[in-house]
């Protein structure tokens, strides 16, 4: 619409600086500090660092608990997208909020609430107690976090398969059926390719803030349990050594580049 | 398709629903709990609601979350959407590298973005507060206005607008008339979308936020730590059920505008557009009221002030507002949870806070790293006076000369256990190793007082800094890593008394408090011996406002106020005149309070570790705390 690109520069150049300024620019920074010591010389020591067995086991244990996180929420959400996309009701809309409502509350008290129900004489077992049922021992176990990530992230997963599946025209799917097939075989090659990239950034939604989380382990691990965010969290807040940290978020990024990749590669597969 | 649900799915929405919901329940529910602690239900009660409004620092924090987030919304939505129209003029490359830098914040980990964002800040100087977390905000929410608005903005035809401009209209005014209206709905669900990220997010305000500035996440985070205030879920309970009304309701207009939708086209377009008009003048007036109020809450700030960073639940709020209202000074209280903490804080920003109140070691390391201000002692009447020469003596092991601190608590550390749970005597701290009590010890998540607990054990100087001596302490930590519960702080306090734990590492301080909440708990100085701490105040060589904090320092000192603060938080005071004026008499006498020279003498204090020894330690704890 602008028929001098001149103009459409001027129109976008604020935007231009603050993407400069506000995420370059930070970036570079993070690089600065993780590639050099504190004199200022240039260091891999800061990166390498992350070969340290509490780092690795830290990184993996993180690896570990947002690979579960992403595969339940997954498991859980697209069932529950099919449930809301086939029932095309009038108050459709206000289902779909209904699961993305507790979004509004505080993610910190939502977890906090975790904790209550989940403690050792929490509301939980307080009620299996009453039936007498066994109790749970769940509170600062790596479980306990698991829940909580699956808890937090549930509705960005929900969000775009639901999306992708209330998209797909039913006439295709009448289709397929009309064709001879089974309803597995409709669902495998029809409806789930379909929602393939309602399904990545699903993924890609829940993966890369389970991973990268220092809170949720925080208050329902009980401090007792490091996932690499609470180590680089701590890097900057208690043992305040910046390259370290740093250091250690550039790792974190090259997963978070990794991801992308996979990801725009598997978009573009799905394209053609 | 239009089936009915049947009856599998219904139950498996009803489970997905009661696992959503579950812990809203519970949030709304303990908001009419009597009982300050959530584990015990006490009774009905709406007195949080009650307190909530005149709970200003809760009110301050839920007014900073909704202006950072308007005014995060409005300017991200303009730039996104002038980012987004202009994008749309360039070229296919230019573009998608643009949006690929657009969505660095939204795919990036949060953590990693706000780390970022604080260093730019620090290395600009950029006094973290208000401004940066609002920065911040606006970085991350532009992805998502843009995110909306760039795909519709793709399908608007550009030829009615050239038509206007053909016709002469001005380039804005034409924009205005024919595509700002096509792309109003993606506009409103992009800024929608980037309000609830500002409002629900917290990792990247808590990188970007400075000192006494607060937004709920932040608050809420750091009251976690020791028992959240039940005004908070009275305030949450309140947004929760205030955004579900909007919620049906908007839903009901949807429906009724359908309806009237089809009724318009047979001729009643002005009654929607006198409806749209009544909802958009709503929404314009209450966005007006919040911003009033809440520029009220944030820009209200007296001229005088002092910047305070003192440790968790340690005065007696009281006090904070008999200073303010008698000096006019106001007071920017934050609290830290370990002195390692608050140093990382300090080295960082010295100008964060004026008045600080670390511990022995941390006074040291503070004062040979040059980042304290020697006393004006003159202006400190009160603290010469009254605090006890003994003190000052002790103090000598920190601050040599007695230029630095003013003491203001003291104590030992010790076990606290419950005698229900424990029937044995506890004299020793080879007690936290005893399997029998799996997951029921609490340890101080402290890296000093951890590792003093496993030095003493061994019969080792608790300032150890012999690398086979802190390898055996932190093969000995590991080794406990299973049977403890957790490694917390200030909770150890609420936990035991709520019977949560049976073993719990705790200040003498707390001991007082505690027994008197839950008279099964018992303390006791392990005979190994253990650590005799003094907290002292102190100012930041950097410190804005020091005659504030002077004042600040010396009506601390003042006897009345002294007693009535140790009559809060029931840590020692060392302030004679105080103690001397401590009514019951049981707790003046009291040995846990005040322990007697044989006690002492298997106590040391803290001294610095030194640079090397820090690291030893920090890398030491790393590893224990990731070994379970």
């Amino acid at each position: 619409m602008f028929r001098d690109s001149r103009k459409a520069g001027a129109v976008a150049s604020p935007y231009f600086a603050w993407a400069l300024i506000f995420i370059l620019v930070p970036l570079a920074m993070i690089l600065y500090y993780g590639l050099t010591d504190p004199s200022g010389s240039l260091t891999l020591a800061n990166i390498i660092a992350i070969a340290q067995p509490e780092h690795t086991k830290s990184l993996l244990l993180a690896l570990e608990l947002a690979i579960i996180s992403t595969v339940i929420c997954f498991l859980l959400a697209y069932p529950l997208g099919m449930i809301l996309a086939k029932n095309k009701m009038s108050s459709q809309g206000l289902i779909t909020t209904i699961f993305i409502l507790p979004m509004w509350m505080n993610f910190l008290l939502r977890t906090f609430s975790w904790m209550t129900l989940l403690e050792n004489h929490g509301v939980l077992n307080g009620i299996l107690e009453f039936l007498h049922l066994p109790t749970i021992h769940v509170i600062n176990t790596p479980a306990a976090i698991v829940i909580g990530m699956v808890y937090n992230f549930l509705p960005f997963m929900i969000m775009p398969i639901y999306n992708s599946l209330a998209k797909i025209d039913d006439n295709v799917i009448n289709a397929a059926r009309d064709l001879g097939a089974n309803a597995v075989q409709t669902f495998l090659r029809v409806t789930l390719p379909l929602t393939v990239p309602g399904i990545i950034s699903g993924v890609t939604m829940v993966f890369i803030p389970a991973l990268t989380t220092f809170a949720i382990s925080t208050m329902l691990g009980g401090s007792k349990i490091l996932l690499i965010g609470n180590v680089i969290e701590q890097e900057f807040t208690l043992t305040y050594d910046w390259h370290l940290g740093s250091g250690l978020s550039i790792v974190l990024m090259i997963f978070i580049v990794v991801n992308m990749v996979v990801s725009a590669v598997s978009e573009k597969k799905d394209e053609s | 398709m239009n089936r009915k649900t049947n009856p599998v799915e219904k139950i498996y929405m009803g489970i997905i629903f009661l696992f959503m919901y579950a812990p809203i329940v519970t949030l709304i529910v303990l908001s009419f709990n009597k009982s300050k602690s959530r584990a015990k239900w006490g009774g009905f009660t709406f007195q949080w609601y009650l307190n909530l409004v005149q709970d200003s620092e809760v009110l301050n924090a839920m007014a900073n979350t909704l202006i950072i987030a308007l005014i995060a919304t409005i300017v991200s939505t303009v730039i996104g959407t002038a980012a987004s129209v202009a994008l749309t003029g360039m070229k296919r490359r230019t573009r998608s590298l643009i949006m690929g830098v657009t969505n660095i914040p939204m795919i990036n980990a949060d953590i990693v973005t706000g780390i970022s964002l604080m260093l730019l800040f620090k290395v600009l100087h950029f006094d973290a507060g208000f401004i940066t977390v609002l920065i911040a905000h606006i970085t991350f929410d532009i992805p998502y206005v843009m995110l909306s608005v760039l795909p519709r903005m793709k399908t608007i035809s550009p030829s009615v607008y050239e038509a206007a401009l053909d016709l002469g209209a001005e380039p804005f005014f034409a924009f205005r008339r024919t595509i700002l209206p096509d792309l109003a709905p993606a506009i409103i669900s992009g800024s929608l979308m980037a309000f609830t990220m500002s409002i629900d997010d917290f990792i990247i305000t808590y990188f970007t936020k400075g000192s006494g500035f607060d937004t709920l996440s932040t608050k809420i985070y750091s009251e976690v730590k020791r028992g959240i205030r039940p005004e908070i879920y009275a305030l949450s309970a309140i947004i929760f059920v205030a955004v579900l009304i909007l919620l049906l309701l908007s839903d009901r207009m949807k429906l009724q505008s359908g309806k009237l939708a089809s009724r318009a086209r047979a001729g009643g377009n002005e009654k929607i557009k006198k409806i749209g008009g009544i909802v958009a003048l709503a929404g314009v007036s209450l966005a007006i009221i919040l911003m009033a109020l809440a520029f009220g809450g944030v820009f209200s700030k007296k001229s005088t002030q002092v910047f305070v960073y003192n440790a968790g639940e340690y005065i007696d709020p009281e006090v904070i507002e008999l200073f303010q209202k008698e000096t006019g000074i106001e007071v920017v209280y934050d609290e830290f949870e370990s002195n390692e903490i608050m140093y990382a804080k300090i080295a960082s920003d010295g100008a964060a806070y004026d008045v600080l109140c670390p511990s022995d070691y941390m006074i040291a390391k503070m004062i040979s790293n040059d980042m304290l201000m020697k006393l004006d002692w003159p202006e400190l009447p009160n603290a010469q006076n009254y605090i006890g020469r003994q003190y000052y003596e002790s103090a000598q092991a920190f601050d040599p000369s007695n230029e630095y601190a003013v003491p203001y608590c003291w104590g030992t550390v010790g076990i606290l256990y419950n005698r229900e749970m424990v029937h044995e005597s506890v004299n020793s701290w080879d007690i936290l190793w005893n399997p029998k009590y799996k997951g029921e010890i609490l340890m101080q998540d402290s890296i000093r007082d951890a590792f003093m607990v496993a030095l003493a054990r061994r019969g080792y100087s608790i300032n150890s800094v012999d690398p086979d001596e802190i390898n055996t302490a932190t093969a000995d930590l590991i080794e406990q890593a299973p049977l403890v519960q957790a490694y917390v702080i200030d909770q150890v306090r609420d936990k035991m008394i709520g019977n949560e734990a049976a073993l719990g590492v705790i200040y003498s301080g707390e001991a007082i408090y505690t027994r008197r909440e839950n008279e099964n708990l018992e303390y006791v100085i392990p005979d190994e011996g253990s650590n005799v701490w003094i907290d002292g105040w102190v100012i930041s060589r950097d410190a804005r406002n020091i005659e504030n904090a002077l004042a600040w320092i010396d009506f601390l000192c003042r006897p009345e106020i002294a007693l009535m603060n140790f009559e809060y938080i029931t840590y020692s005071t060392p302030n004679l005149a105080a103690q001397e004026m401590i009514e019951d008499e049981e707790i003046r006498n009291s040995k846990v309070a005040f322990p007697d020279d044989e006690t002492l003498s298997r106590c040391d204090t803290y001294v610095s570790l030194g640079e090397e020894g820090d690291r030893l330690y920090n890398e030491a704890w790393k590893k224990v705390k990731s070994a379970d």
